[in-house]
């Protein structure tokens, strides 16, 4: 089990720098996720991390030994791709197999472990199919199975849920996590998805333009994200304008919807205004005549099954998305009172 | 849906009436006996067939024309190899520039094709003083007039043949299977042998096919390169046809020639088939 | 084993075999002197005057491009029809009606030409009136349209059909407006294909010919037998020069994508 050091990884393309001065840190047995938009240069980070490109600066250490000389079939690598690249031509079995032959494992032996890899990706009885013959979630795993079974330091998966439809997807978001957990491996896996990074991961690295933006476990992510940026790419995000005052000793931040602690920050003074992030279920939808809420009216509504969302707008023109169990009673136009929870409110911007 | 049939009408008549029929002529024909004042006489005789066979000299020029096909298939294929990777790999204008130059031999016509050879060619052609200039040899290298000549130039003019099926072979695949194939521990020249040469057999069956079929049919290039010292089958069948009119016999001759050329592609798709699924 | 290099240098010394002996005749061509030499003697475009002035070259260059217009055109009908047809045909039956309409180009072009030569005769037709080699080239043009229109067809986007139906066209319109404009590429660079090898063929014309008409192919080739002057080199490179101006011209006003096979 392998420890993975980035160190100011750089990677250039065309003049503009795809990965920019990256530098990461990932433990033993931990799963990380590499969240972004397209094009912020996770997927290339990957390729860099698995040899197929070469870096214009920084190091890539795999257990402190810099893995720069080594091309990628010496990185003792297990990869899985997007769209899986299973090898048409041979069965489900030799695509297992594949990988133990380049070790020269014994023909007992790999009889054994491809027996067991069978199992474990529960596709036993697939054995001596060809890949076409198989359907997107059975190549999946067996795209797992084969990148598992040859034992590797490392487990890079590069968007490999992408080609699934949502409910197979969540089924492998389990399976996925679940065999990573057994298994113990280090593991880094890169999605644009981000419910998929943060019910999968231990930390999550968020990235734009070629850089880390915030790296941390999920929870972090969601309740104390670095930037607008990152506030807006995890959940949705509301953005309400404060006045910082001192409270005996405590910075509080002064909303239109009430005041609330002000969790600690840079460059906060009292007097001074900067932007708090409210997530949507830190409001609630009350009457209009409720005592004690802020008065608004309803924009829209997006109705998902488990959950409502309502755009509301408040008094002086802001708008609020709120999130609300079930199905709601309100509908467009109607008035609404609105009460913010009690807990403290993050900073996101100064001014 | 019957009446979209209709489409294929004229393509089916076309086929049938001047294909198919045409062929089924010939096989007719063969059997005819020779007569000296029209092209064939009437009645049914295997007599044709017996002539061709225990000839000597035309089982020597079946092995000729053979041996050529073959060498062309080869230099074709191991020529042409590298140029489909190459093209399949290149960026979208560059690649539009290769392949015009890959379909240039097509667009010349092969009269001219054949005669720039021979300015190529010939004793004291380009390529003759080329290596005499740079020292390479003092004397003549014959590269005309004989069959490494007609390889040459055939080998010229089919190439596009070869290059294309096995181009589009290797477009199809997925990029992402070369890299599968190094993280699981295969070095660049493992992943070309067991992952990327089995998946464009297809493409270079194609290949090997056309070029084959095409360059023991030949019959333009190895007049004008062969001289009268190659005889290959197409010519003789040609002579017999043109010059001593004696159809059944040509009709003979190109048929034996067909099936045993036919024979050998059967044979051969049999031994590359098994190795593509072998494991 | 394989460097990228190698690789690179082997395709590079491939393309240069492949434009060699037409760039060898090209310069042969513009030689001042009377006789073949490589290379030339000096420079002159005597042999172009030469050749437009010889009406022998002139009148085989117009039958050829007959022949090749009409083999052409009718190709292109019938093979269009056939690649529209196996567009939406079920994958078997696509896949068999593909391999027949390839096998003109498959099969020995000799042994056709001949099979059509005995053919004709049975027909007490012969070679009169050009009906033969007519349906000769008919045969090599055929499989090039077929396999470039249904290669445009098959990244045709069908929706766009069923779009301009559900807008009130009637399958015609929709034929005429839609989907010829979008194949038009395909369309366009098959029949140029096919032209072209119909204007450079040889076995199938030498065969199939009447007595007294030749093709440039059929002409070029006698004079090459008795005659070394760069004459015939400029004849050929006329063709090329031509070749390449229409294709040229087609790219520019369609654009022009040349299919596999």
């Amino acid at each position: 089990m392998t420890q993975l050091v980035i160190e100011g990884l750089t990677k250039w393309f065309g003049g503009k720098a795809a990965v920019d001065a990256v530098s990461l840190s990932i433990d033993d047995g931990e799963f990380v996720s590499l969240l972004g938009p397209s094009g912020c240069g996770k997927s290339t980070t990957l390729q860099l991390i698995a040899g197929f490109e070469q870096a214009d600066a920084g190091r890539i250490l795999f257990d402190g030994e810099d893995v720069a000389p080594l091309p990628p079939e010496r990185r003792d690598l297990g990869m899985v791709f997007q769209s899986y690249a299973l090898f048409p031509h041979m069965t489900v079995a030799q695509n297992l197999a594949f990988g133990l032959e380049m070790r020269r494992v014994g023909k007992v032996e790999i009889r054994k472990r491809v027996d067991r890899a069978l199992e474990m990706v529960r596709l036993s009885e697939m054995a001596d199919r060809f890949p076409r013959a198989l359907s997107g979630g059975q190549q999946q795993r067996v795209a797992l199975g084969r990148a598992l079974i040859i034992e590797p330091r490392i487990l890079l998966l590069d968007e490999p849920l992408a080609n699934l439809d949502a409910k197979l997807r969540d089924e492998m978001r389990e399976f996925i996590v679940g065999l990573q957990r057994r298994v113990g491996i280090t593991t880094i896996f890169v999605t644009h998805d981000q419910s998929e990074a943060m019910t999968m991961s231990d930390r999550v690295v968020v990235m734009f333009d070629g850089r880390v933006a915030q790296s941390g476990a999920p929870r972090e992510i969601y309740e104390r994200p670095a930037g607008m940026e990152v506030a807006n790419f995890i959940g949705q995000a509301n953005f309400l304008p404060a006045t910082i005052v001192a409270d005996e000793g405590r910075l509080m931040a002064r909303t239109v919807l009430g005041v609330r602690e002000l969790l600690p920050g840079t460059g906060l003074e009292p007097g001074g205004t900067v932007s708090v992030l409210i997530r949507p279920e830190a409001l609630t939808l009350a009457g209009a005549d409720d005592a004690g809420v802020v008065q608004a009216t309803v924009d829209s509504i997006s109705y998902s099954g488990n959950f409502t969302l309502y755009r509301v707008r408040l008094p002086r023109g802001e708008m609020v998305n709120i999130q609300a169990p079930g199905p709601g009673r309100q509908a467009r136009g109607d008035a609404v009172g609105l009460r913010l929870a009690l807990a403290p409110l993050w900073p996101i911007g100064i001014g | 849906m019957s009446r979209r049939v209709l489409l294929l009408l004229p393509s089916a008549l076309i086929l049938v009436l001047l294909l198919a029929i045409p062929y089924l002529n010939i096989v007719l024909i063969s059997m005819r006996p020779s007569t000296p004042d029209m092209a064939y006489g009437s009645g049914f005789t295997l007599e044709n067939y017996r002539a061709v066979l225990s000839s000597v000299r035309t089982w020597r020029e079946i092995g000729t024309t053979l041996w050529i096909g073959g060498a062309t298939t080869a230099c074709a294929f191991v020529l042409g190899f590298p140029v489909a990777w190459n093209l399949a790999r290149s960026p979208g204008k560059s690649q539009a520039l290769r392949q015009s130059i890959v379909l240039s031999p097509l667009l010349v016509g092969i009269v001219v094709r054949s005669y720039g050879w021979t300015i190529l060619l010939g004793n004291n052609g380009v390529m003759n003083r080329l290596a005499r200039g740079l020292g390479l040899t003092h004397s003549i290298v014959p590269l005309m007039y004989n069959r490494l000549g007609i390889i040459i130039a055939l080998t010229h003019v089919f190439l596009p043949f070869m290059i294309l099926p096995i181009q589009g072979g290797l477009q199809n695949l997925d990029p992402a299977l070369e890299r599968a194939g190094r993280s699981l521990g295969a070095s660049r020249r493992t992943v070309f042998l067991r992952v990327i040469l089995p998946l464009t057999m297809p493409g270079v069956q194609s290949g090997c096919i056309m070029v084959f079929i095409m360059s023991i049919s030949a019959y333009v290039t190895p007049v004008l390169l062969g001289g009268m010292r190659v005889k290959t089958m197409p010519m003789t069948v040609v002579d017999r046809l043109i010059d001593s009119f004696r159809w059944p016999l040509g009709a003979a001759e190109a048929l034996v020639l067909s099936g045993i050329g036919g024979l050998v592609l059967l044979v051969f798709v049999a031994l590359t088939s098994r190795r593509w699924n072998r494991q | 084993m394989i460097s990228r290099r190698a690789v690179g240098l082997v395709s590079g010394l491939v393309y240069t075999f492949l434009l060699a002996p037409i760039l060898v005749v090209i310069v042969a061509s513009f030689n001042s002197g009377a006789f073949l030499t490589f290379p030339p003697q000096g420079v002159s475009l005597r042999w172009y005057g030469a050749f437009l002035h010889n009406e022998v070259f002139i009148r085989a260059f117009l039958t050829s491009v007959e022949v090749a217009s009409l083999a052409t055109a009718i190709s292109g009908g019938v093979g269009t029809m056939a690649a529209l047809y196996t567009a939406r045909a079920r994958p078997k039956v696509a896949d068999g009606v593909r391999i027949a309409m390839m096998l003109p180009m498959l099969l020995p072009e000799v042994l056709t030409a001949i099979g059509l030569l005995f053919y004709f005769y049975a027909l007490k037709i012969g070679t009169h009136f050009g009906l033969a080699l007519i349906a000769g080239h008919i045969l090599l043009t055929l499989p090039f349209v077929y396999l470039n229109v249904s290669s445009a067809l098959s990244e045709f986007d069908w929706s766009l059909n069923l779009a301009a139906r559900s807008l009130g066209a009637s399958p015609m319109t929709a034929f005429f407006r839609i989907t010829v404009p979008v194949i038009k590429t395909g369309l366009v660079g098959g029949c140029i294909f096919a032209f072209i090898v119909s204007f450079d063929a040889f076995s199938t014309s030498f065969l199939l010919k009447d007595i007294g008409t030749a093709t440039l192919p059929l002409q070029l080739f006698d004079y090459l037998r008795l005659n070394f002057t760069p004459e015939a080199a400029a004849v050929s490179s006329a063709t090329v020069f031509i070749t390449v101006l229409i294709i040229a011209v087609a790219d520019r006003l369609f654009g022009l994508k040349i299919s596999r096979f």
